[in-house]
């Protein structure tokens, strides 16, 4: 690993303030209210970037993110709720800004979705269980001897009940 | 002229004739009983894998040369790149990712024709046509819609360079990995087609289409974890798994994998669940073509970027006619594909294997609905929405659970059928010292009912596997007249798949107690600091000393930027750590996070800086992840299991029982 020369580190530095235009708004000076900057982080997971796919706003560093995490701290400061927050960025960029989805309207579609699918695998899964445990046909003689070790299923299942007896 | 291009685009366009001669010769072959022109069929496929081989090597040859005239060359890869990172360029891009996949699924079909098609005379011809047809779909595309050949009028001094978030060692593996386990499933897919088409509907497929399943779920699990810690050690998000779209396709196809695997072995012992083991190989490679098609199309993302694109509706179409065809053979074969064999006893080990195949579908179908749910919402609502982490956490965290109690449960049982003692006996002792764990946990201060589900569940798994373990080796070992730690490496050798499995299970165990340490006990802090302060998270003190760079000068990097940061613990310093940021020449609005880590066996320090700016005040991220290493040797436990279930059964069975499985599946 080479390590950076003084001169490198000027250069750095002037790279740096060149750059500044998107590194220095990404950054957000923390609200002095402690329990303020609590519930803004807070608010910053629930929220995503507008741009970016599924990246959660409190680790996104687009201008715009900035731009959010500061509004946040300005809106509580000045007394809106974490509800309100939310509800005026949804406004504002749409539904997909918030990280965790609704449980109302169209969404419930999904709901639905999941709990047909393990209801339908469920119940499929239970009524061939049920039907094929039923024994219409004689097993075959080879059931037990088919790819896999049946002399040490017999052996285990014997060491079980000898230690159960012993 | 272009050489290079012209030798490329011929190369392909050859293959896709080779292709569709293989097809047409199978067929043709097969109608005709004309043995010569089925030969000549496979023969085909194998000069279709030459022929893109070819592509590759042009294209590898034209990013080496900086032939820049070629369009897919000069908007991937420059001058200054690093010879390891064209490799790299190679499978980046649409046109270039297309060729790899194609590429590696061409390999893996040349190896199956010279590997499995001979031994399979019943089904060669239509397995060998369905391959042909999978395979000029693809070369279609390449040929028509997304050629990496393409000359550009005008060619430019240097290429573009790559994609900054590929600018890393990571994508040297991750990507080739995740690529062939994908078109891996082409193989047990052809495998079930071919015993559909010919009637075969035995166990011989299934004993064939093993290895090749085996094959995909390692692959794809490799590029699965692989995925996972680039994700890790890049993006710079604290973890390693995001849900996102992209991620959903690449685990899709490994659940009906998962599920065929453990649904096999019911079918080869007791003739049970052909119908469902045709459903699971089908399904693996529809979700395959989904997962491209996904990817390719950038449909999630976007309906509005999915109309934009290229090859989005030609990969729909197909998705649609492999998913029509699945189905119509299926149901076609139904008649056939009726049981020789019940169920002797709800408690048995076969329960166990089907209930773990069901949840797998299960598992899919949730995940499927999740990834496809916001383009529903967008195409019918109009509204764009975004299904993430919360609700994937929600709904497949229970289903986890579940899966690691079905592992204990299963494991635990014996075939056919096991008494009400013999249940008491083996379920008795793991659930009991289970609870007794979860009860101390809970005692520790442990609250989250999840974390305290998951970690009983994995308590479980390892209890009961490693019953089995001992029990056998003890058996072997009084057999032999040795000791059980003497015996108990011969076991993998004696029957690799069950005791391969197992070492895979005992890897999901750790696995998922890694998963629950650093998801739920995350901790994470963020400041913005001026050179000298200091904040904290978890008992550490992160100090934020100075800013440093570097100037790699390869790869398009034009500057790296860290910042020093050091750690102690009550004092005592723990590590000197260089999160930073990586500026790139002709990326200026994509810089790229350089994560810091100091992982050890009980937490992993990550830290992340966002930005800084000209007094070198920098917003720096920490996050405090418990238990992560043991993702890793986890994964390795269980690429381990897989590796190890690859062996042949040295078994020997009694000739009365070999022939009477014979007969039973003529």
């Amino acid at each position: 690993m080479r390590r950076a020369s003084l001169p490198l580190i000027a250069l750095a530095l002037l790279a740096g303030a060149l750059l500044q235009a998107s590194t220095a708004a990404a950054q957000v000076p923390p609200s002095p209210d402690p329990r303020i900057e609590a519930q803004a982080q807070a608010i910053e997971r629930q929220l995503l970037c507008p741009t970016c796919t599924n990246e959660r706003l409190d680790v996104c560093g687009t201008a715009i993110c900035a731009d959010m995490k500061q509004i946040i701290r300005e809106r509580l400061t000045a007394g809106s709720t974490p509800d309100d927050i939310i509800l005026y960025f949804e406004q504002r960029y749409g539904a997909r800004v918030r990280a965790d989805l609704p449980r109302e309207g169209f969404n419930l579609v999904l709901f639905g979705w999941v709990g047909a699918s393990l209801v339908l695998v469920a119940g499929a899964g239970g009524w061939f269980l049920l039907s094929a445990r039923r024994s219409r046909l004689p097993v075959p003689a080879s059931a037990t001897a088919g790819a896999d070790d049946a002399w040490l299923d017999a052996q285990i299942a014997e060491d079980g009940s000898a230690k159960a007896d012993a | 002229m272009n050489v290079a291009a012209t030798v490329g685009a011929s190369a392909l366009l050859t293959a896709l004739g080779a292709a569709l001669f293989a097809a047409g010769a199978s067929v043709a072959g097969h109608r005709l009983r004309h043995r010569a022109l089925l030969l000549a069929g496979r023969r085909a496929i194998l000069a279709v894998a030459l022929l893109t081989t070819t592509a590759v090597l042009t294209l590898g040859y034209a990013l080496l040369a900086n032939d820049f005239s070629i369009a897919h060359v000069a908007s991937v890869s420059s001058r200054e790149m690093q010879t390891a990172m064209r490799w790299a360029s190679l499978y980046s891009g649409q046109p270039g990712s297309l060729l790899f996949w194609t590429w590696s699924m061409s390999l893996f079909m040349a190896a199956f024709v010279l590997i499995t098609v001979p031994r399979i005379p019943w089904g060669a011809p239509h397995a060998v046509a369905t391959l042909g047809l999978v395979i000029a779909a693809f070369l279609f595309t390449l040929v028509f819609f997304a050629s990496p050949f393409r000359v550009s009028p005008v060619i430019p001094a240097d290429g573009h360079g790559l994609n900054p978030l590929l600018v890393d060692p990571g994508m040297l593996v991750h990507p080739p990995f995740l690529l062939s386990g994908l078109v891996s499933t082409v193989i047990p897919f052809a495998l079930g087609t071919a015993a559909l088409l010919s009637g075969r509907l035995d166990g011989a497929w299934v004993r064939h289409a093993r290895g090749w399943a085996l094959t995909s779920f390692l692959v794809l699990s490799v590029g699965n974890f692989l995925g996972g810690w680039w994700a890790y050690t890049v993006l710079g998000w604290g973890g390693y798994w995001g849900w996102d779209p992209v991620e959903n396709s690449a685990i899709l196809p490994l659940l009906p994998i998962i599920g065929f695997l453990h649904a096999l072995i019911v079918q080869e012992r007791r003739g049970m669940l052909k119908t469902w083991n045709v459903v699971l190989v089908l399904a693996a490679f529809c979700l395959a073509v989904f997962g491209t098609f996904n990817v390719r199309s950038g449909l999630v993302a976007s309906v509005h970027s999915f109309a934009q694109s290229e090859v989005g509706p030609y990969f729909l179409v197909l998705l649609g006619v492999t998913v029509v065809a699945s189905l119509v053979l299926i149901v076609w074969r139904l008649p056939r594909l009726r049981a020789v064999s019940e169920l002797d006893s709800l408690a048995s080990r076969e329960t166990g294997l089907i209930l773990n195949s069901y949840l797998m579908v299960a598992m899919a179908l949730v995940i499927l609905g999740g990834t496809l749910f916001p383009v529903f919402s967008e195409l019918l609502q109009d509204a764009r929405i975004t299904v993430g982490p919360p609700f994937f956490n929600e709904v497949m965290g229970p289903l986890f659970v579940v899966m690691l109690l079905l592992i204990a449960l299963g494991t635990a049982l014996p075939w056919r059928r096991a008494t009400p003692a013999l249940l008491r006996r083996r379920l008795l002792p793991p659930s009991v010292a289970a609870a007794i764990a979860v009860a101390v946990l809970f005692a520790l201060g442990m609250r989250h009912f999840g974390a305290l589900a998951a970690t009983g569940g994995a308590i479980a798994v390892a209890l009961v596997t490693s019953r089995e373990y001992v029990a056998s080796a003890r058996a072997v070992g009084r057999a032999r007249g040795v000791t059980a730690l003497q015996a108990a490496p011969s076991l993998f050798g004696r029957d690799p798949r069950r005791y391969g499995g197992y070492f895979v299970h005992l890897g999901v165990a750790v696995m998922a107690i890694a998963v629950v340490g650093s998801t739920i006990y995350r901790e994470q802090a963020r400041a913005v600091l001026a050179p000298g302060e200091s904040f904290g998270a978890r008992g550490y003190t992160f100090t934020y000393e100075r800013l440093t760079s570097r100037e790699p000068g390869v790869n398009g990097i034009e500057l790296e930027v860290y910042a020093d940061i050091r750690v102690t613990e009550g004092g005592n310093e723990v590590a000197l750590m260089q999160p930073g940021r990586r500026f790139f020449t002709n990326f200026p609005e994509q810089p790229t996070g350089i994560v810091a880590l100091d992982e050890s066996l009980t937490r992993d320090l990550y830290l992340f800086v966002q930005g800084w700016n000209a007094d070198g005040v920098a917003e720096v991220h920490a996050f405090v992840n418990p238990l992560v290493m043991w993702l890793w040797i986890g994964g390795g436990v269980y690429v381990a299991g897989g590796l190890l279930a690859y062996g042949p059964a040295r078994v020997r069975r009694p000739v009365t029982a070999l022939a009477s499985t014979e007969a039973s599946q003529a």
